[in-house]
């Protein structure tokens, strides 16, 4: 399964899009970057919302859109689901008359979800016989959801589908949709702007700022590049690391540590009560415009980062080459 | 309450403003989707065409129509010729110059619907698989609907009153083309004609009004049904 845009570009006002990548779109693929950067217009260009101006989308081989050679698929032949982030419901339509529409459209030949299992799994059972109009926005998040998946498109994507819920309801969707992911074996392309979350559920990490398409591969990757930092805010700046190596980490996917809320010790710590200590060799030091200290420690879990005060630097007498223990309380992941 | 003969006029002018609607709704809709669309070339010969009986005195309408629909004339000697209908002077007549001239009034209400759709809503269909006439059959059409019915419904009580073109083009025959307006002029025109033309006008008056009210009730109750 692969996703192909080559010298691709979109153009709606003032605003322009440029894509050049090929990524893996197996399991969940995490289109990340600040707002305005151009994510959903990547995905409305994909799913052929938008027309290309130049360039070309090749999806598994198949050609989406070429504007060089004036071909193009319509919207509706593409196979492309997208859930949009305001759900965008049909208001003369029950909640089991908006499912149905994707149900009845559905090619005979694809694998066929079934309407009563995904509306269970997504527990909307009870809302089915409902009208659109009076749904809470998490409700109408999951029904959009269900009506995408009964669609069976070969591949999802989703532009900021918890935009209506908050924090920890927000967590328990984004592990539902990995886990649908795999259940359907459908792959998911996913907007977002938080980076907990794109540690969280990415296989594979595409990154977009101003425009344009900056960084694109495996998660584990992407995520440790200086491109990647550079779309964080400060306080966000941090390392992912295998949610395995991780105490208290759940599932599998990652688990974005953010470099404030790492202690670093010179001596290997001792009865504390942290649950993660990792051991490792300081490989940079630098320091950032307020004085503040970012130090890089490559571990066996991977890149992790500190953020420490100049004094605290000095303190320990720390060196790049150095070894040092890098610790986080659980609570912080 | 009502004479055997006002029963009759209102009959006619029942059955004309009816069948106008029914003719040319279909027609209305086709104008007042193509008007609702991003610009296309010729889309203001559309525009023009479609308000062209707004302007136009209604006797001219009414003499076009003649002249093109008339017993000599080039569609109606071919109708006449090949099916054997004719269309000038006869109640089918009077229905066509009352479909002309609701025409520009059932566009105006039906393109006012459908550009007050969300198009966010084709976008979310196209994405579901449903191609441009699907989504216009299963999206844009049920959720112009009060629009549509609208535009029915102020086209068929305007349609009852409708004078000129239908003078002109159907003449004004007893129990045939004879409408309430129609019927309203012959009765002023023979003395001592006021009583008839007074409850012939509250008839009128009576039929527009519950038109309209009925247009006003229908709309409200489609609108909620649609509110998202």
């Amino acid at each position: 399964m692969s996703l192909k845009l080559r010298e691709a570009v979109v153009r709606r006002g003032a605003f322009r899009l440029s894509a050049d990548f090929e990524t893996p779109t197996d399991g969940v693929t995490v289109v990340f970057g600040p707002s305005g950067a151009g994510k959903s217009m990547l995905l409305s260009s994909i799913a052929g919302l938008h027309r290309l101006e130049t360039g070309r989308v090749e999806f598994n081989g198949r050609v989406l859109e070429d504007a060089g050679a004036r071909s193009r698929i319509a919207a509706h032949a593409r196979g492309i689901g997208l859930v949009f982030q305001d759900a965008r419901l049909f208001p003369h339509r029950t909640v089991r008359g908006n499912i149905e529409y994707a149900e009845r459209r559905r090619p005979a030949a694809r694998n066929a979800p079934i309407v009563v299992e995904i509306a269970r799994r997504l527990e909307i059972e009870e809302l089915l016989d409902r009208p659109v109009r009076n749904l809470s926005g998490g409700e109408r998040s999951r029904v959009a959801l269900a009506r995408a998946i009964v669609s069976a498109p070969e591949l999802l994507l989703l532009d900021e589908p918890f935009a209506a819920l908050d924090g920890r309801r927000r967590r328990a969707f984004l592990t539902l949709l990995r886990e649908l992911s795999r259940e359907q074996s459908l792959p998911m392309m996913i907007v977002t702007h938080q980076v907990d979350e794109v540690a969280e559920v990415a296989d594979n990490v595409v990154a977009v700022t101003a425009g344009r398409v900056v960084g694109h591969g495996a998660a584990s990757d992407v995520m440790r590049r200086a491109e990647f930092a550079a779309l964080l805010d400060r306080r966000d700046l941090g390392a992912r690391v295998d949610a395995g190596a991780v105490a208290g980490g759940h599932g599998g996917g990652g688990v974005w540590i953010r470099a404030d809320s790492v202690l670093l010790a010179a001596e290997e710590p001792r009865g504390i009560s942290a649950r993660n200590v990792w051991r490792g060799t300081i490989a940079s030091i630098v320091r950032e415009i307020d004085g503040a200290v970012l130090v890089s420690l490559a571990t066996e879990a991977g890149y992790i980062s500190a953020r420490i005060t100049p004094e605290a630097l000095a303190d320990l007498q720390l060196d790049e080459g150095a070894t040092a223990w890098a610790v986080v309380k659980s609570h912080a992941l | 309450m009502l004479t055997a003969e006002e029963m009759q006029i209102l009959a006619t002018s029942l059955g004309v403003a009816g069948r106008a609607v029914l003719f040319s709704l279909p027609v209305a809709i086709a104008f007042a989707w193509a008007l609702s669309r991003p610009k296309f070339p010729g889309k203001w010969i559309v525009d023009a065409v479609a308000h062209l009986p707004l302007v136009l005195p209604p006797v001219l309408v009414g003499y076009f129509l003649l002249l093109l629909f008339g017993v000599r004339g080039p569609v109606g000697s071919w109708l006449r010729d090949a099916f054997g209908i004719q269309l000038a002077f006869t109640a089918e007549g009077a229905a066509l110059a009352t479909a002309v001239m609701a025409f520009p009034l059932m566009v105006r209400a039906i393109r006012l619907s459908f550009e007050a759709t969300d198009r966010g809503l084709f976008e979310a269909a196209a994405v579901l698989r449903a191609g441009p006439w699907d989504r216009f059959w299963s999206m844009a059409l049920p959720l112009a609907w009060p629009g549509v019915l609208a535009g029915a419904v102020t086209a068929f009580a305007a349609g009852l009153g409708e004078f000129g073109a239908v003078i002109t083009f159907a003449s004004n025959v007893e129990g045939q083309t004879q409408t309430l307006p129609l019927a309203i002029y012959s009765a002023l025109q023979v003395p001592n004609g006021e009583e008839t033309a007074l409850r012939l006008a509250a008839i009128s008056m009576t039929a527009a009004v519950t038109g309209l009210v009925l247009a006003e009730l229908l709309q409200h109750w489609a609108r909620r049904r649609l509110e998202a």
